[in-house]
């Protein structure tokens, strides 16, 4: 399986200085990039040294308005090209999004398209952010708001030429599960490039933040949950937030699996299948689940999940039976 | 540990938050649960013996049955808020990958 790896941030936020750099890693050779850019001169493409035959420019449209069929179209023309040996045996893809580009539908596409599942999967979205101007931006632009929202880790770039205090406050509110690392000068460890997997189990937050119309808040559950309830709760979710449900992230402690805990990640209404870890990563067994959310209530969510389970306990057989003995 | 009427009630309470309606959510003597907003009156109820619903709903008088808490917030919703567009969830093929 080949990871996708989705780089979003808004317009002249540092994607393309990073990504130049990231490729000259020796463990990013194997990597193919495609880059989003608005407008009809192109320029991107020319400042980032990779490949030419396993780099490709998507031109004159954004990504999450009218290319999602061009952005398939492109991945399955990359694979077809790797099957025949006509580019290099890349092992993963970055995708440099516009800067006007709101990554959910991106992310979406790569979760759900039959064309392309089986050979490619998302591995996650890193979300640059300007120091000079990320503030300002965020109080303006709601993609940029989105951006930070959805992302699984966050790149602070330019942090040389401004203070990072308030802006880094500003990022916890919004995003509080994604780790922030600090390019300098458009360098950083290319190890922020490696997220995916059970390395996405998010970080404990016990605290709830908001910035306006999106929250964060983490959801802290000390009993194990039904894995009915489970579906449900994503289900009815879905049904009742829809694109309201920015962001949810979440290590769930399942009743029938006890020392496995299940790994659930969602964007909207469009979850991955739950992974299942080997074991729980620490001590602590509890349920967290960190949703970040445009004006859904926090008490709502706590009053579905705790009303489906007691719903499905009422009918499980297995705690009929034990009511009986 | 809270009965499920208790339960229920705070959530569709909450609900009515979450979808910026207001109205009121109570108990009712007999245990039922009343949720009186835009001029409209719901009745949900715990299913007789024998029927193959858990819950009633009494929307305006026309009586209807859900199977579970979440097609009760269906029903509810679909009443109060007809406008709402409701989201199916998708599943991904597959989970997350590590690179």
């Amino acid at each position: 399986m080949i990871g996708v790896l989705v780089l979003t941030g808004f317009l002249g936020s540092g994607k393309t200085t990073l990504l130049r750099h990231v490729l000259r890693q020796p463990e990013f050779s194997r990597t193919a990039v495609i880059i989003n850019e608005f407008g009809n001169v192109g320029l991107d493409h020319d400042l980032v040294e990779a490949s030419t035959d396993s780099l490709v420019e998507l031109q004159t449209g954004c990504l999450c308005c009218k290319m999602r069929g061009d952005l398939v179209e492109t991945l399955a023309d990359m694979l077809e090209r790797r099957d025949r040996g006509a580019v290099a045996p890349f092992t993963r893809v970055v995708i440099e999004t516009s800067g006007l580009a709101d990554p959910a539908p991106i992310v979406h596409t790569l979760m759900t398209d039959a064309g392309i599942a089986g050979r490619l999967a998302l591995s996650g979205v890193i979300t640059t952010v300007d120091a000079v101007n990320g503030l300002s931006t965020l109080a303006r632009e709601q993609t940029s708001v989105k951006q930070v929202a959805l992302a699984d880790r966050l790149v602070l770039t330019k942090s040389d030429l401004a203070g990072t205090a308030e802006l880094l406050d500003r990022l916890a509110k919004l995003n509080v599960s994604a780790p922030v690392a600090v390019a300098d000068r458009g360098r950083i460890d290319a190890r922020v490039f490696d997220i995916g997997g059970a390395g996405r189990v998010p970080h404990e937050h016990l605290h709830s933040a908001h910035d306006e119309d999106v929250q964060t808040y983490a959801i802290i559950r000390e009993e194990p949950i039904h894995a009915v309830t489970l579906t449900l709760f994503l289900e009815t979710l879905a049904e009742h937030c829809g694109a309201d449900l920015l962001r949810l992230k979440g290590i769930v402690n399942i009743m029938e699996s006890p020392q496995r805990p299940a790994v659930i990640h969602g964007v909207q209404h469009v979850f991955h299948p739950p992974e299942w870890l080997a074991r729980w990563p620490s001590q602590d067994q509890r349920s967290r689940i960190v949703v970040i959310t445009r004006r859904v209530p926090q008490r709502w969510v706590e009053a579905l999940l705790a009303a489906l389970d007691a719903e499905v306990a009422d009918v499980s057989p297995t705690v009929a039976c034990a009511k009986a003995r | 540990m809270r009965e499920i009427s208790d339960l229920a009630r705070e959530l569709l309470a909450q609900s009515l938050a979450a979808w910026a309606l207001s109205g009121r959510v109570c108990a009712q003597s007999n245990g039922a649960i009343l949720v009186c907003c835009k001029g409209m009156e719901i009745r949900i109820e715990a299913a007789a013996p024998g029927v193959p619903f858990r819950w009633m709903l009494s929307v305006d008088g026309r009586k209807r049955g859900a199977l579970s808490l979440p097609a009760v917030l269906r029903q509810v919703r679909a009443a109060l808020d007809p406008g709402y567009a409701m989201s199916r969830v998708r599943i991904a093929a597959l989970p997350p990958v590590q690179q």
